[in-house]
C-alpha cells in the first residue's frame, strides 16, 4: 500500500468495528484511516481513538444515499488517498423488513462499492458479511458464494447476502469475511454488547422459553470479538486474501445445541434459588411443531409474552437448520482457527448472569 | 396379584348444554368463539339444577351398579372436589360462603357418599387442591394403596364445577360440570395401570400472577412427564395406541404431541367439542367413551396426561 494511502472503514463506531480500527492502526504506523460515521458528535470513543493515534479523519455521511451525502471536499479527499474499504456498518435487526434491511445492507454497500471505482489506485474492497448468508442450507457450508435457493430465516441474512453478490461482482479486487455471531469479548467471557443470544438465555433463565428449535446435529456457532477483529485486522488487506470468502467461525468447535442447553442449565442450577423454581430446560423442537406454537402465541398470547417470542422468532428457527461452517481457507490464511465455544460459553454465562452485570440491549447480529 | 387396574368408570353431566355462542352472548367467555372453535370446542355442560355432589353420586351410582359392585366390597372412597362447594346449586358461593363460617364446614362430601352408597368397609379420604389432576391422584393412590395390601378396591370419585364468577374459559379452554367415579381394583382384567409419574412445581401456585411462565413451563415440563412416564412403562412414544388427553385446546395438544414425538393421529380428541375441559376429570371420561366407542381393545398401551393448576404435570400408561 502506498505511503500516502488511507482505508476508509465504516462501521467503526460499533464494538467490533472499534476493536479492527484500533488493531489495524497498532499494527502499521504508516496507516491513515478515514472513519465513516453518522454523526461524530455521538462518537467520543472513536474520538479517543483519533487523538490517540492522530491518523484518524472522521468524516460524517450516510450510506443509505448515493455519495454517501458527503460533501465535495471530503468525497475529493476519499478519491484521493482511500486505496481500500474495510465496511463494517450494517443494520443487524433480525426483526428488520427486507426493504428496511436492504436499504443499509444492500444499497449501503452497492454505494461502497461505487465510491471504490472512483478512487485513484483503490486495491481492496473487504466486505464483513456474516456466516448466516448461508440461509435455511444445512449440512457443511463452504468458503463460496451462497446458492439462494434455500432461502433465508430473515431479511438480515438476505440482504447481507445480496450485498455479497454486489461485493464479488462491482469490486475488482475483494475479500467476503463472514464471522459467526459474536456474543462476547474474549476467552474470559466478558459481554461488552447484548444482542439476541443474550436475549435469547435471559428468556431461558426467567423461565419463558417453551421450546427451541432444533435437531439432532443442531450446534451454535458463535464467536469472540477478539478472534474475529484480530481476523479481520490480519485479513482485510492482505493479498493472499484477494478473492477469498473467509469463514469467521468455530466451525467444528460449535457447540452441539443440546449440550450448550444442559451445560447452561447446569451452570444456573448451581444456584439453589434459580433451581427450586423448576424450571424446565427447553426441549428442542421440529420447526413445524415450533410453527404452531408461534402461532398459537400469536393468537392466544397476551402482549409481553407475544414480544418475547417474536424476539426470538426471528433467528431460532436457525438452530433446526444444522450446518457446519467450513473454515479451511481460515485456517491456512490465519495458521489457526477460532477458539472452541465450549472455552468461553460457561465463563460468558458467568459474566453474564451469576455475577450480574448485564443489562437488556436490542437484539443484534454479527 | 396381578397389577392394579380401572375395572370402572363412569361419569355425570349437567343436563344443560350451551354452546359457543350463547356463552359469548352471557358474557363468559373471554376469547372469540370462532378462536376457540379452531381450537375443537363446541360447546359446555353447565349446571343449573345439579350440585357437585349430587353428579358425583350420580357417576359412583352409575357405576357400582354397571360393574355390580357390592358396595360393602370398597376399601376406601377417594373423593376428589371443593367441600363447600359440594352441596350448592349449581356450584354457587353465596351458600359455600355460610357454609365455611359456621359447624356445617363439617358437612362433609365425602363420608356423607360413603354413607348414601352403602360403601360401609370404606375408610374415606378427601383430596383437594389439585385442581384438573385430582382424579390422577385419587387413582394413584388408589394403586399405591393396593399395591401395599392397604386395600383391593378403591372408588375414587370427583366433582368439580367451574368457578360460578370466572366464566367458562380458563386459558382458552372452554370448561364444563362434570362428576366421574373410576374403580381401581386389585384384580382388573383391563386397564391395568402399568406406570405414573408426577411433577408438582409450587413456584407456579399464582396461577394468575405467572400466566406466562406457566404458558412457558406446561410444554417442556408436560414433556418431561410423558418421557418419564412412557420410560417406567418401558414403551417408546410410538408404541402408545391411544393418548386418551384432558380435554383442552387441541391446538396445544398438536404441539404437545410433536415434542412427545406421538402421532397426531393417536390422539383421541372426539370429546373435545362435545364436552369440553372438565376440573372433575376428563382423562377418565374419555377413556370410558373410548372404550364404549370400540376404539379401544384389550392390549391397546394408553397414555393420559393431565395439568392442573396448582402446578401438577401428571400422566399414566394404561394397558387396555
Amino acid at each position: 500500500m502506498p505511503e500516502s494511502r488511507s482505508i476508509l472503514i465504516t462501521g467503526a463506531t460499533g464494538l467490533l468495528g472499534r476493536s479492527v480500527l484500533q488493531r489495524l492502526l497498532a499494527a502499521d504506523a504508516r496507516l491513515r484511516a478515514v472513519v465513516l460515521v453518522r454523526d461524530s458528535s455521538s462518537c467520543a470513543s472513536i474520538a479517543d481513538t483519533a487523538n490517540v493515534h492522530g491518523r484518524v479523519t472522521l468524516v460524517e455521511g450516510d450510506l443509505r444515499s448515493a455519495g454517501l451525502c458527503l460533501t465535495s471536499e471530503t468525497l475529493a479527499m476519499i478519491r484521493r488517498q482511500v486505496s481500500a474499504i474495510i465496511h463494517l456498518a450494517a443494520s443487524t435487526s433480525f426483526s428488520n423488513t427486507l426493504e428496511d434491511a436492504r436499504v443499509v445492507n444492500t444499497t449501503g454497500t452497492l454505494h461502497l462499492l461505487e465510491l471504490a471505482r472512483e478512487c485513484r489506485g483503490f486495491e481492496r474492497f473487504a466486505y464483513v458479511s456474516t456466516a448466516f448468508v448461508a440461509g435455511r442450507r444445512t449440512g457443511v457450508i463452504t468458503e463460496e458464494l451462497a446458492s439462494p435457493s434455500a432461502g433465508w430465516v430473515n431479511a438480515y441474512e438476505q440482504s447481507k447476502y445480496e450485498a455479497e453478490l454486489f461485493v464479488c461482482r462491482e469490486a475488482a479486487d475483494w475479500t467476503i469475511l463472514r464471522p459467526a455471531t459474536v456474543v462476547c469479548d474474549d476467552r474470559n467471557g466478558a459481554v461488552s454488547q447484548l444482542n439476541a443470544v443474550h436475549r435469547a438465555l435471559r428468556l431461558y433463565r426467567a423461565g419463558l422459553v417453551a421450546m427451541m428449535p432444533g435437531i439432532n446435529g443442531s450446534t451454535l456457532d458463535v464467536v469472540t470479538t477478539e478472534f474475529v477483529a484480530d481476523a479481520i485486522a490480519r485479513l482485510a488487506l492482505r493479498d493472499d486474501a484477494r478473492g477469498k470468502i473467509v469463514h469467521l467461525c468455530a466451525g467444528e468447535g460449535a457447540l452441539p445445541l443440546g449440550e450448550l442447553l444442559d451445560m447452561t442449565y447446569a451452570c444456573w442450577a448451581r444456584d439453589s434459588e434459580w433451581r427450586r423454581r423448576g424450571i424446565a430446560r427447553p426441549p428442542l423442537v421440529d420447526l413445524a411443531t415450533y410453527a404452531l406454537f408461534e402461532r398459537s402465541i400469536e393468537e392466544v398470547g397476551d402482549a409481553s409474552i407475544k414480544r418475547l417470542t417474536r424476539s426470538l422468532s426471528h433467528f431460532v428457527p436457525q438452530l433446526a437448520l444444522p450446518k457446519v461452517f467450513d473454515t479451511t481457507t481460515a485456517r491456512a490464511l490465519l495458521g489457526d482457527g477460532a477458539p472452541p465455544v465450549r472455552d468461553f460459553w460457561l465463563p460468558m454465562l458467568q459474566r453474564l448472569f451469576v455475577d450480574g452485570h448485564a443489562t437488556l440491549g436490542t437484539p443484534r447480529a454479527a | 396379584m396381578s397389577a392394579p387396574g380401572i375395572s370402572g368408570i363412569a361419569y355425570a353431566l349437567p343436563a344443560h348444554r350451551r354452546d359457543l355462542s350463547e356463552l359469548a352472548a352471557l358474557g363468559q367467555l373471554e376469547s372469540d368463539p370462532s378462536l376457540l372453535a379452531q381450537f375443537g370446542f363446541d360447546g359446555v355442560h353447565v349446571a343449573e339444577e345439579e350440585t357437585p355432589y349430587s353428579l358425583a353420586t350420580t357417576a359412583a351410582t352409575t357405576m357400582l351398579s354397571e360393574q355390580r359392585v357390592p358396595p360393602e366390597s370398597i376399601d376406601l372412597l377417594l373423593y376428589c372436589g371443593t367441600s363447600s362447594l359440594a352441596f350448592a346449586p349449581h356450584g354457587g358461593t353465596a351458600d359455600a360462603a355460610c357454609l365455611l363460617a359456621s359447624t356445617r364446614r363439617f358437612q362433609y362430601p365425602a363420608t356423607r357418599l360413603q354413607y348414601d352408597l352403602g360403601l360401609e368397609r370404606a375408610s374415606t379420604i378427601a383430596l383437594d387442591q389439585l385442581a384438573c389432576t385430582s382424579l390422577f391422584a385419587a387413582v394413584r393412590l388408589a394403586r399405591a394403596t393396593i399395591a401395599v395390601g392397604e386395600a383391593r378396591r378403591v372408588l375414587c370419585v370427583s366433582a368439580e364445577f367451574f368457578p360460578e364468577c370466572a366464566g367458562r374459559e380458563a386459558i382458552f379452554n372452554c370448561t364444563s360440570d362434570a362428576g366421574c367415579a373410576v374403580l381401581v381394583d386389585g384384580g382388573a382384567q383391563r386397564n391395568r395401570i402399568v406406570a405414573s409419574a408426577e411433577i408438582t412445581k409450587g413456584y407456579y401456585w399464582d396461577a394468575d400472577a405467572l400466566r406466562n411462565e406457566i404458558v412457558a413451563s406446561y410444554f417442556p415440563t408436560a414433556k418431561h412427564v410423558i418421557d418419564e412416564t412412557l420410560r417406567r412403562a418401558g414403551w417408546s412414544p410410538n408404541d402408545v395406541t391411544w393418548v386418551i388427553p384432558h380435554n383442552v385446546s387441541v391446538r396445544s395438544w398438536e404441539i404437545l404431541l410433536g415434542l412427545a414425538g406421538v402421532p397426531r393421529a393417536r390422539l383421541w380428541d372426539r370429546n373435545v367439542s362435545r364436552i369440553g375441559h372438565t376440573l372433575a376429570g376428563d382423562n377418565f371420561i374419555n377413556l370410558r367413551d373410548a372404550i364404549d366407542d370400540g376404539s379401544i381393545r384389550p392390549g391397546d398401551r394408553l397414555l393420559l396426561f393431565s395439568y392442573g393448576y396448582g402446578a401438577h404435570w401428571t400422566a399414566l400408561a394404561v394397558e387396555a
